[in-house]
């Protein structure tokens, strides 16, 4: 996922270094010239773009203004300046053909570990194929990668940088009046957003999760067909995907009989876990009341809720555990255990064998019996602390009923 | 050899049949022959016969009861926190696992530790009552004022013993509770950063909190107390009880056995109670203490933090000030109040005074026990926190001349080529 999260980066790389022999011959001290160099042409009037140029990772490998938009730096004067090979500001097409005249040659993108192919990749894609077309909605290179602080995608500040890739996307694909041509929705990103997914992403930082890129590809960019959803799911999902293929859901493919893969039960950017009370539920979309399969159905809904009661059971037994001073290290492993059991459950579930589900089941349970059982010995002595009361009371009360008696005396 | 065997003897013989005198003293000479050794030269038996026979006035009842149920609870408090320290280890590291081998697998450790506490809130409640008995009865006027200073101060150090004993479990609750009193001592004017940061010997509560903590609870109240309890004691007893002046000598009722006796069931109900409590209501433990996040809900485990709780729920900050200006009037009321008349119709300020102080004390403590808080983690400033995750390498000390370094010498050593 990392080389697709980089390539827009270097397709923008390519931007600036058209017009040049290649930024192997560029050097840092050159690049740091940049900043302070007051004979630099473009800088009597570009002054506000050396600003976000040098922040960019070009500037650092030396490339410069004229690298990517022509003319004569050397001139301080705006015609001759602007004269010979001048490009100005591309269009969409020119852009790019400029940022491929490096990023597309493999022989300068080597040395820096960078593929080369973003070019080839985007001219398969429906943004390729519409740009090609000559359509202004396409987007080029410049639309997804700032072209002058160029950024590499693991810069936070990065148009690219995986919790940023969603909105450098709905920046077109939330605009009603421009998709309305090509009839797709606009609701994709708030339904990414709160995604399994998309909380990943957001709420745990974790970018290992999918982005837009990482079902849709970056440069060569499509919806997967009906027939690609479960491999593209599958790639990440890897034992989901095998275990359904296991399952008569698999056969069903191989049969002809495709269901929407994993679209018929989770829904493509909301990706929503089936609540385990929704199982049977979901079943019901296809299967009919009362048939052999919607029992399966509901077989698999009780195996998982009955699993996860006892996860639960196990969970406020540790806490209760705590709240008695009890040490909860191994209990707390053993839930542990019981956890990468339970989880197993998600996969298992797809292959539809309730059989398999219930040695899962019986797994979790043995694990978490014993953690409830450990908090039930805590909880007896608890009680058991409490005779102590009898004796205590008793001696209380003597006492008490000795020294009355020696009171009345007096 | 023989005379002095015979000797031995006689004395032994006289022991044992001093030891069936009538009386409880006799009862003390089973510990052996040594005690009555002891007793001859010492008179320990004429001198506890003495004051065991003096009278009190007949006006002392139960009522009066409350300042001996705070030293018993005391006695409590000492002996279980004696024992307690056995298995107590006062370190970051190990002060949370050695309560949860107190509780769980230390003999009876579950109930030193859980009387332990009841008692640190019990005592509060009796010293507070054995003050409102004082305050209303007007026996803090002349001759006892200083009996009633000493008092006054006996109870800042059963407060203060509760707060640094607060700590000592080191659980979220306890944490993050002397986190917030910590932090609120800041912003006393003028010298309340100083306090904190003495308190703290940090500028978070943290191992250095503990420790100090720990050595104050154990070492520095213990000592104080003590020697303030023995000049309660003395000038307690070089006055006499308020109300004796107007006894004719030779009146009342003997201190043994009418008050003793009342001691004694006292003391056994007391120990009955304080375990009851112990046994059906134990301090739950929380999570192990951290600085990078506060609890969800702070559970108060002492009656002080109950009342902190109620006092800043309604009236914030100002709560907390206007309650220790009371307390501190109340502490100064023997200079303003100089007149002999001790009825309170006659004493309207100070009634007044009593009321709020008392009643706001049982009402805050009520309301606060059943109030959920939950606090702000924000106290511990999150430079602190990276700081704490990623512990800066400490500098090198490299000799300005020669280049050669000190302590922390390899990174220096790297520094200097």
């Amino acid at each position: 996922m990392t080389g697709v999260v980089t390539r827009p980066v270097l397709i923008a790389a390519a931007l600036c270094a058209m017009a040049r022999p290649g930024p192997a011959q560029d050097t840092r001290p050159e690049a740091t010239t940049l900043t302070g160099d007051t004979s630099y042409g473009c800088l009597v009037c570009h002054a506000d773009k050396r600003r976000a140029f040098v922040q960019g990772i070009h500037s650092e490998w030396g490339i410069r203004c004229h690298d990517c938009h022509g003319g004569n730096p050397e001139s301080l004067e705006i015609g001759p300046a602007h004269a010979g090979v001048f490009v100005g500001v591309p269009d969409k097409q020119q852009t790019v053909e400029i940022c491929s005249s490096c990023h597309a040659d493999p022989d300068q993108m080597r040395q820096y570990g960078l593929p080369a192919d973003q070019f080839a990749e985007l001219k398969t894609s429906r943004h390729g194929q519409l740009l090609e077309s000559g359509n202004q909605d396409a987007p080029t290179c410049s639309d997804c990668h700032d072209p002058h602080t160029t950024l590499p995608s693991s810069d936070a500040r990065s148009a690219t940088f995986p919790t940023n890739i969603p909105d450098t996307c709905g920046r077109c694909h939330t605009d009603a009046e421009m998709m309305a041509p090509y009839g797709l929705g606009t609701d994709q990103l708030e339904e990414f957003r709160y995604s399994t997914h998309g909380r990943a992403i957001y709420d745990d930082g974790n970018f290992a999760a999918p982005s837009c890129i990482g079902c849709h590809g970056s440069h060569a960019a499509l919806p997967p067909d009906v027939g690609e959803i479960a491999n593209v799911c599958g790639r990440c999902h890897i034992d989901v995907r095998h275990a359904l293929a296991a399952g008569p859901h698999g056969g069903s493919q191989e049969a002809g009989n495709i269901i929407l893969g994993c679209t018929s039960c989770h829904t493509n950017h909301g990706t929503e876990t089936v609540a385990s009370d929704s199982i049977a539920e979901t079943c019901t979309s296809c299967h009919q009341d009362g048939s052999p399969a919607l029992k399966i159905g509901e077989q698999i809904q009780e195996g998982v809720i009955r699993a996860e009661h006892q996860m639960e059971s196990a969970r406020e037994a540790i806490n209760e555990l705590a709240l008695a001073g009890r040490q909860t290290s191994d209990a707390r492993f053993r839930y542990r255990n019981a956890l990468t059991e339970f989880r197993q459950i998600a996969r298992v579930q797809h292959s539809l064998d309730p059989e398999l589900l219930t040695d899962i089941e019986l797994k979790v349970s043995s694990i978490t019996k014993g953690i409830e059982s450990e908090a039930e010995v805590a909880h007896e002595e608890r009680w058991e602390h409490r005779l102590l009361l009898i004796p205590l009371w008793f001696f209380a009360l003597s006492i008490a009923t000795l020294a009355y008696f020696r009171l009345r005396r007096v | 050899m023989r005379q002095r065997l015979t000797a031995w003897f006689g004395q032994a013989r006289d022991t044992l049949k001093r030891t069936a005198d009538p009386g409880l003293l006799g009862a003390l000479r089973v510990f052996g022959l040594l005690y009555g050794k002891i007793d001859r030269s010492i008179p320990i038996d004429e001198s506890l016969r003495k004051s065991w026979s003096r009278r009190l006035p007949a006006n002392v009842t139960w009522k009066h009861a409350f300042g001996g149920i705070a030293y018993f609870l005391f006695m409590i408090l000492v002996v279980s926190g004696v024992l307690l320290t056995f298995y107590y280890r006062p370190s970051v590291e190990e002060a949370y696992p050695s309560i949860q081998f107190i509780v769980s697998e230390a003999p009876f450790g579950w109930l030193l530790r859980d009387m332990h506490v009841w008692a640190a809130s019990l005592i509060v409640i009796a010293l507070l009552a054995h003050m409102a008995r004082i305050l209303f009865a007007g026996a803090y006027k002349s001759p006892r004022e200083t009996s009633w200073f000493v008092g006054i101060a006996l109870f800042a150090v059963v407060v203060f013993f509760g707060v640094t004993g607060y700590l000592l479990p080191w659980d979220q609750w306890a944490y993050w509770a002397t986190a917030e009193f910590t932090s609120g001592l800041e912003r006393i004017p003028l010298f309340g950063g100083l306090i904190a940061m003495f308190l703290r010997g940090d500028r978070i509560v943290s191992s250095a909190t503990l420790s100090r903590f720990f050595a104050l609870h154990v070492i520095v109240l213990p000592w104080l107390a003590f020697g303030l309890i023995s000049l309660h004691f003395v000038i307690v007893r070089g006055h006499g009880i308020a109300g004796s002046e107007q006894a004719p000598k030779g009146e009342g009722t003997p201190f043994y056995p009418n008050h003793l006796m009342r001691l004694v069931v006292i003391s056994v109900f007391l120990i009955a109670a304080v375990g009851t409590l112990a046994a059906v209501f134990p301090r739950p433990v929380g999570d192990p203490a951290t600085p990078f996040y506060a609890p969800e809900e702070l559970v108060s485990t002492w009656v002080m933090v109950d009342v902190t709780i109620a006092l800043l729920h309604f009236f914030g900050p100002l709560g907390i000030l206007v309650a220790l200006i009371l307390i501190a009037a109340l502490a100064l009321i023997p200079l303003f109040d100089r007149k002999p008349e001790t009825d309170l119709r006659s004493r309207p300020a100070v009634t007044l005074l009593g009321v709020i102080l008392f009643g706001g004390f049982i009402l805050a403590w009520a309301i606060g026990h059943r109030l959920s808080v939950s606090i702000d983690s924000g106290t511990v400033p999150q430079e602190m926190l990276e700081e704490r995750a990623l512990p800066p390498i400490p500098p090198p000390i490299i000799d300005s001349e020669t280049g050669a370094s000190g302590a922390g010498g390899a990174v220096a050593e790297e520094v200097v080529e």
